[in-house]
């Protein structure tokens, strides 16, 4: 557990025309943590990915990378940085192959032509360093892949790069039991091979199941950051639905801000 | 007598296997790198690697690349497919039968359901012995088998091998390794040992726990088992039994456990326990009956939601129960409890979060095997190694290599 975590956003701010969504948010990201981001629907998680992926820009707010201030104006930016984000739609080709699709756009080149063996060899290593076993041909096409498979491929993609932040969103919905099972071992995997692993879910089971630290939003307002194993279920569930829990969270939830 | 010291042949046998574990363990290694990690100069680390090849233990290679100017290291492997130890797994449900190579490559393997019922030794043992027949028939003429490795879910008598309990599998009082070393018939020794103790080393040697000193696994077959490691070392007990964490009771007067006593933390967090609260008892059983009623509470089935539910609470007070106790690194939760500890996450770890000392957990990471459902199986072959590891010249003379 470091001490200095590699993303840190402070005071961010977001709004949409009148409409306020984010309020002086702060978070924090650890190599070899899973972070899960938790809140409400309309919280304002996603907008909270979005901002720090560089899909938005905030209004203002810190943004502190590997302990240096940056500025994320592009998803390119981010990408730059070291961070990936699996979005819930995976952004798969369903026409193309596994390595095809993990390496769409930034294909390796040898001269003019690409370099197929370079790239199946990186990809089967990232596979095989992630212990992933559900796959049988890193040449089979994406469209003959599972639910669970789909999003393994694009958690691999995500950590080709030599990654240092990954952001999944909601990677286990719309999967079955046997398949949440094996996509939570590749996040918890993820972070032991020491990524920061920011894990947006719904499901608190898996929340409590992989991640280390818990950061709940309530109404665009960060209620608390807490280690996941100094809580329990039922405190989670208030800071979600209310944004405080005893001493936890916002002291002054109907006031203007905390 | 007291004696001086360890003689200088001592010395060279215990390098010996010391350099075999590396490579053993950690996949093919540079002479190198082997230098930096046993503190030995480069030609005692040649003579150990040009005795292990004149053994034929291990072969050296030029490395494909290493991207740096400067005559290459050697590469020492492991001959995988040449020495291999069999490695069986006797569970309530199943039975595997492994030929695993130096390395742990899994060379070949069978597996068959085992049906629930009486245990009949002769049976079993006949069963494993054939799948040994076949496996055997596919070996090459030069690989040697140096040595068994039986994982069993049961208590089994460290000094012989011997089952004394076995709740689950309905047995007590077998001579398993004898009548497994006679069914064999190759002239290897066999070992016998617990599944979760075998399951907490192999997830230590090869898998999520890899550089933990303090770990503890939790195996679910149809009871649960434990294997614990303290300090390095397994938590055997007097006579091998130690680390049974299945009948620590958790509920004084609950309900009834194979052992005879009431409330143990396998009988509320058993198979048949998760089955009976969520009313499907009966119908199907083993770890498909486990992970249907997983999916139904993920379905939203509010019965099963209930039971995981309740059974997570039981699970996560026995491991606060063991955080306070052993204050380990790691637990990690094999078996049919890796089902059920994903699936009731949220209420083990409250249960951790209120019941066990903030001490003991703050550094707590809770795990699933990283070696899957092989976790016991490869415990078993690293048992059978253990002793090629500890003297690899004397275990080849054993079997006659």
């Amino acid at each position: 557990m470091s001490s200095q975590p590699v993303l840190e956003i402070r005071g961010l701010d977001k709004s949409f025309g009148p409409v306020q969504v984010l309020h002086h948010v702060d978070l924090t990201a650890h190599a070899g943590e899973v972070t899960a981001l938790v809140g409400d629907n309309g919280a304002g998680k996603s907008t909270l990915v979005k901002c720090i992926g560089g899909t938005y820009t905030a209004d203002a707010g810190e943004y502190v990378f590997d302990g240096r201030p940056v500025h994320i104006t592009s998803p390119r930016d981010a990408a730059d940085l070291g961070i990936e984000i699996v979005y819930q739609d995976l952004a798969l080709c369903d026409n193309l192959d596994i390595v095809q699709n993990m390496f769409l756009g930034r294909e390796k080149r040898s001269g003019l032509v690409l370099d197929e063996a370079t790239m199946e060899e990186m990809a089967a290593k990232t596979l095989d360093g992630l212990s992933v076993r559900t796959v049988k041909s890193i040449r089979q096409l994406v469209s003959s892949l599972s639910g669970g498979q789909r999003q393994t491929v694009a958690i691999a993609k995500a950590v080709l790069w030599n990654s240092k932040v990954v952001i999944l969103d909601e990677p286990t919905a719309a999967l079955g039991v046997a398949q949440t099972a094996q996509v939570l071992e590749l996040v918890r995997r993820l972070a032991d091979n020491g990524l920061a692993v920011i894990l947006i879910s719904h499901n608190l089971n898996d929340v409590f199941a992989v991640s280390d630290r818990i950061s709940a939003l309530y109404l665009g307002r960060m209620a608390a950051q807490v280690k996941t194993s100094d809580v329990t279920h039922a405190q989670v569930v208030e800071l979600i639905t209310s944004g405080r829990s005893g001493e936890l969270g916002l002291q002054n939830v109907n006031g203007v801000t905390a | 007598m007291m004696r001086a010291g360890p003689s200088q042949e001592e010395i060279r046998r215990h390098n010996l296997g010391v350099l075999l574990r590396h490579v053993h363990l950690g996949g093919p290694t540079s002479r190198a790198e082997l230098t930096t990690r046993m503190g030995l100069n480069r030609s005692t680390i040649m003579a150990l690697t040009a005795d292990l090849t004149a053994a034929g233990l291990v072969r050296e290679e030029l490395p494909r690349e290493t991207g740096r100017a400067g005559r290459p290291s050697l590469v020492v492997r492991p001959e995988s497919s040449r020495v291999y130890v069999l490695a069986f797994d006797i569970g309530v449900d199943r039975l595997v039968a492994a030929r695993v190579g130096l390395g742990g490559v899994i060379l070949d393997r069978y597996e068959a359901a085992r049906p629930r019922g009486v245990f009949v030794l002769p049976d079993v043992v006949g069963r494993l012995a054939g799948f040994t027949t076949r496996m055997l028939r596919a070996t090459g003429p030069d690989s040697v088998c140096v040595g068994a490795g039986v994982a069993f879910s049961g208590g089994v008598r460290s000094s012989d091998g011997f089952v004394r309990f076995s709740p689950n599998l309905g047995v007590a009082g077998v001579p398993l390794r004898e009548e497994l070393e006679r069914a064999l018939g190759l002239g290897v020794p066999v070992a016998v040992g617990n599944d979760a103790n075998l399951g907490a080393l192999a997830e230590q040697a090869r898998g999520v726990g890899v550089d933990c000193r303090d770990l503890i696994y939790l195996h679910g077959d149809v009871g649960v088992g434990g294997g614990v490691i303290t300090g390095g070392q397994l938590l055997g007990g007097h006579g091998g039994y130690g680390g049974e964490v299945g009948h620590m009771v958790v509920n004084e007067g609950g309900r009834p456990c194979g052992c005879g006593s009431q409330g143990c933390l396998e009988a509320e967090v058993g198979e048949r326990a998760l089955l009976e609260a969520a009313g499907r008892f009966g119908t199907r059983i083993g770890r498909d009956a486990v992970r249907a009623v997983v999916d139904a509470a993920d379905r939203g089935d509010i019965v099963a939601q209930d039971a995981l539910a309740r059974v997570g609470d039981w699970l996560g007070l026995g491991v606060a129960n063991l955080v306070n106790i052993f204050n380990p690194e790691i637990v990690i939760f094999g078996g049919m409890l890796r089902e059920i500890y994903l699936g009731a996450a949220a209420q083990v770890r409250s249960r951790v979060a209120t019941d066990a000392l903030r001490a003991c957990r703050e550094n707590l990471r809770l795990r699933t095997p990283l070696l899957g459902d092989d976790t016991t199986l490869v415990g078993a072959a690293e048992l059978a190694f253990a002793q090629v590891l500890a003297d690899p010249l004397d275990a080849l003379a054993r079997v006659g290599a």
